[in-house]
């Protein structure tokens, strides 16, 4: 579908855009190695390909949101149990095996040949990349089958879900206060990265494979067969929106949001579940890097992922459906980007949950602050480059290189400046006006745009 | 109501409308026929400002599409052919949407008329998703006459009505045509043109090959059906 979409050379160089970017940042390895560590670095790439195979998971694989919205109304694929021989459980094997080689070729595979291509400027062991390229997969699998396996429970009973995830939780808290158990056995893929011995790696497996097999054999499907119906909520939703204009198009993001598949699943999946995982692996990190502040590096990493809530946002609407009304584009921009703000009260209440439960409370303002405008930059960057279509377009190699280069410098430098000192987070708010400019250009550029349509 | 001189429209080395130049008067029915592919789509999107012509020009009740396009489409009904209600509003909510965006008043009695006309008020509550095709086709019509246009153009009027809907949607655009209205449809079912349009166009390959009075081609004897297949494989053959 995306080749179709950009052509085969736009798709294609998609991994090459990967593997330039390993390849330029694994350059850097030993310039900061007195500031970072190399197996800190190590860590933070398992960590980072942990959460790509959690959001991974959790947005393609959610039991009903799976079945239903991926393929059932977007092709035939889904309802092949119904009118081919091919069990559901086989249809979700082959997804997920499918899902495990794309994405293994798509983002593991040219960011290990990345690192290996660099490695006769870092000194590293050549052999290093091959390494690096299984238990980054390893890493990848390891979120992509929890994920799979939380989602199977989701569909077979929430509170299971709910359970499960509190169990879990408490067991990891209470055994990382203790210190009975290390980084290393929490993640064996990076354990496997350190020691390439058998156990870490059987360790993996098995994590990975138990949870993959489990989700697969008690998978369940609930196809869309029933009709909903509701009462009009949108003209109460919209008289209480009132204030803000675009009182009905925010009204149907929001009416879009709580009635797709997913619902709640999606916020804890694709959300909440990644932010757990980032503050998880802050904690760590501050252990190796002193004078970082968690809650101002969680607040950078919060607005970039909040900026995916731009996804769910436009998940369920194109140009072309106001094309045939009276709307202006910039109009419909500007209702998301409203409905965008208003979302971001979710993030800002995970910030302040963060803040206070982590006593982090004199960092706070400067937390905030960075949290805001990375959000605001991310999402400029993301509408002026892909429009109402994030989700297909970021696919794109020259748009997602576009993306990557004006997205990392300024995370990367307010991070540094925040290690320095919290307060000089505060700089993020900089970033507002070229999201200003940004979200000003976009506006134009998409008022412009047009589909072809014989 | 709709005057297109030389309107030409290129995606890329593709000419998808190649000159074409018609009028449309003020209570006619008239019919853009022609096969899959051969521009009446993309005719309907530049005369109602959706895109921009690459030649040519147009004036869709007095104004220009290009320099005004929300004007043009706040005065003319619209249904497209691929175009869907969206899937997490009810029917009802769609047509509420629809409403605020046009900024029209007595919503309840607009909506309640059209569910009644269509007779779908059993689905009024009922996610636009879950609507069979053929709902929501009626939901698209219902909502390109919310605000009572004076014109309306429609791709494809028929797609996926049953045949008692496909009646009371023909026998209601004579009604609209003949109460002052103006409907201009595309479609490639030539019994529909035959029997509701009271001129035609034909267009292949993006060029318009014939322009003319239904009537005048009943008058000759010829089926409408045989004088378009000579006219469109003549043309192929050419």
């Amino acid at each position: 579908m995306h080749s179709t979409i950009f052509g085969s050379l736009g798709f294609a160089l998609f991994p090459a855009v990967i593997a330039i970017f390993a390849f330029l940042g694994s350059l850097t390895l030993p310039i900061f190695a007195d500031v970072f560590p190399f197996d800190v670095i190590a860590l933070l790439m398992h960590a980072l390909f942990l959460l790509m195979g959690v959001m991974v998971g959790s947005f393609g694989l959610m039991g009903r949101e799976f079945m239903n919205r991926r393929f059932g109304q977007a092709s035939l694929i889904a309802y092949a149990s119904r009118s081919l021989p091919v069990s559901e459980r086989r249809i979700f094997a082959a997804f997920l095996a499918k899902d495990t080689v794309y994405y293994i070729l798509l983002y593991v595979l040219p960011f290990a040949a990345g690192f290996t291509a660099a490695t006769p400027f870092t000194g590293l062991d050549p052999l290093l990349g091959l390494l690096a390229f299984v238990s980054l997969a390893l890493a990848f699998l390891l979120g992509l089958s929890a994920v799979c396996f939380l989602s199977t429970l989701y569909t077979r009973s929430v509170a299971l879900l709910a359970g499960t995830a509190a169990v879990l939780a408490v067991a990891a808290i209470a055994a990382f206060r203790l210190g009975a158990i290390t980084v290393s056995a929490v993640l064996p893929p990076y354990a496997f990265f350190l020691d390439p011995a058998p156990e870490p790696l059987a360790l993996a497996l098995l994590l990975i494979l138990v949870p993959a097999t489990a989700s697969v054999l008690f998978v369940t499907v609930d196809y869309p067969d029933r009709t909903r119906r509701f009462k009009n909520r949108l003209d109460p939703l919209a008289g209480r929106l009132h204030g803000l204009g675009s009182a009905h198009f925010i009204a149907k993001d929001a009416l879009d949001l709580l009635r797709s598949e997913g619902g709640a699943g999606k916020v804890i999946f694709s959300f909440l579940l990644p932010l757990g995982l980032v503050w998880i692996c802050l904690q760590v990190l501050i252990r190796f890097i002193p004078g970082i502040d968690p809650l101002v590096v969680f607040a950078v990493l919060l607005g970039v992922i909040s900026a995916t809530i731009y996804n769910w946002l436009t998940e369920f609407d194109s140009f072309t459906s106001y094309a045939f009304l009276p709307v202006e584009v910039s109009e419909v921009i500007d209702a998301k980007l409203k409905s965008y703000a208003l979302a971001n009260l979710l993030p800002l209440g995970v910030l302040v949950l963060a803040a206070a439960t982590s006593g982090a409370a004199g960092t706070f303002l400067p937390a905030l602050a960075a949290f805001a405008s990375v959000s605001a930059y991310t999402l400029a960057v993301t509408l002026y480059l892909t429009g109402l279509h994030p989700n297909v377009m970021l696919y794109h190699a020259w748009v997602f290189l576009r993306y990557l280069l004006a997205i990392s410098p300024a995370l990367l430098l307010l991070i540094f400046v925040s290690i320095v000192d919290p307060a000089y987070a505060a700089l993020s708010l900089l970033l507002v006006a070229p999201a200003v400019f940004l979200l000003a250009r976009g506006r134009k550029k998409w008022q412009a745009w047009e589909m072809p349509q014989f | 109501m709709i005057e297109a001189t030389e309107l030409t429209k290129n995606y890329g080395n593709v000419t998808a409308v190649n000159r074409v130049s018609f009028s449309v008067t003020e209570g006619e029915l008239f019919g853009l026929l022609g096969p899959n592919g051969s521009g009446k789509t993309t005719m309907i999107r530049m005369l109602t400002g959706q895109i921009p012509p690459t030649a040519g020009s147009a004036r869709v009740m007095g104004i220009d599409p290009v320099k005004d396009p929300i004007g043009a489409r706040g005065l003319v009904g619209i249904i497209p052919e691929q175009e869907t209600p969206p899937s997490f509003l009810t029917a009802e909510e769609y047509l509420r949407f629809v409403a605020s965006i046009r900024n029209l008043d007595a919503v309840d009695e607009r909506c309640d008329r059209w569910f009644d006309l269509l007779e779908f008020q059993d689905k009024r509550d009922v996610l636009c998703k879950d609507l069979s095709r053929g709902t929501r086709q009626k939901l698209m019509f219902a909502q390109a006459f919310l605000h009572e246009p004076k014109l309306a153009l429609i791709d494809e009027p028929l797609i996926n009505l049953d045949p008692i809907m496909q009646r009371t949607v023909k026998d209601f655009l004579k009604d609209y045509v003949q109460g002052g209205g103006t409907v201009f449809i595309s479609t490639h079912i030539l019994e529909i043109a035959e029997e509701i349009c009271d001129r035609i166009g034909i267009i292949h390959n993006g060029r318009l090959l014939h322009s003319g009075p239904v009537e005048d081609l009943v008058a000759t004897g010829r089926h409408l059906e045989s004088f378009f297949l000579d006219l469109v494989r003549g043309d192929a053959g050419a």
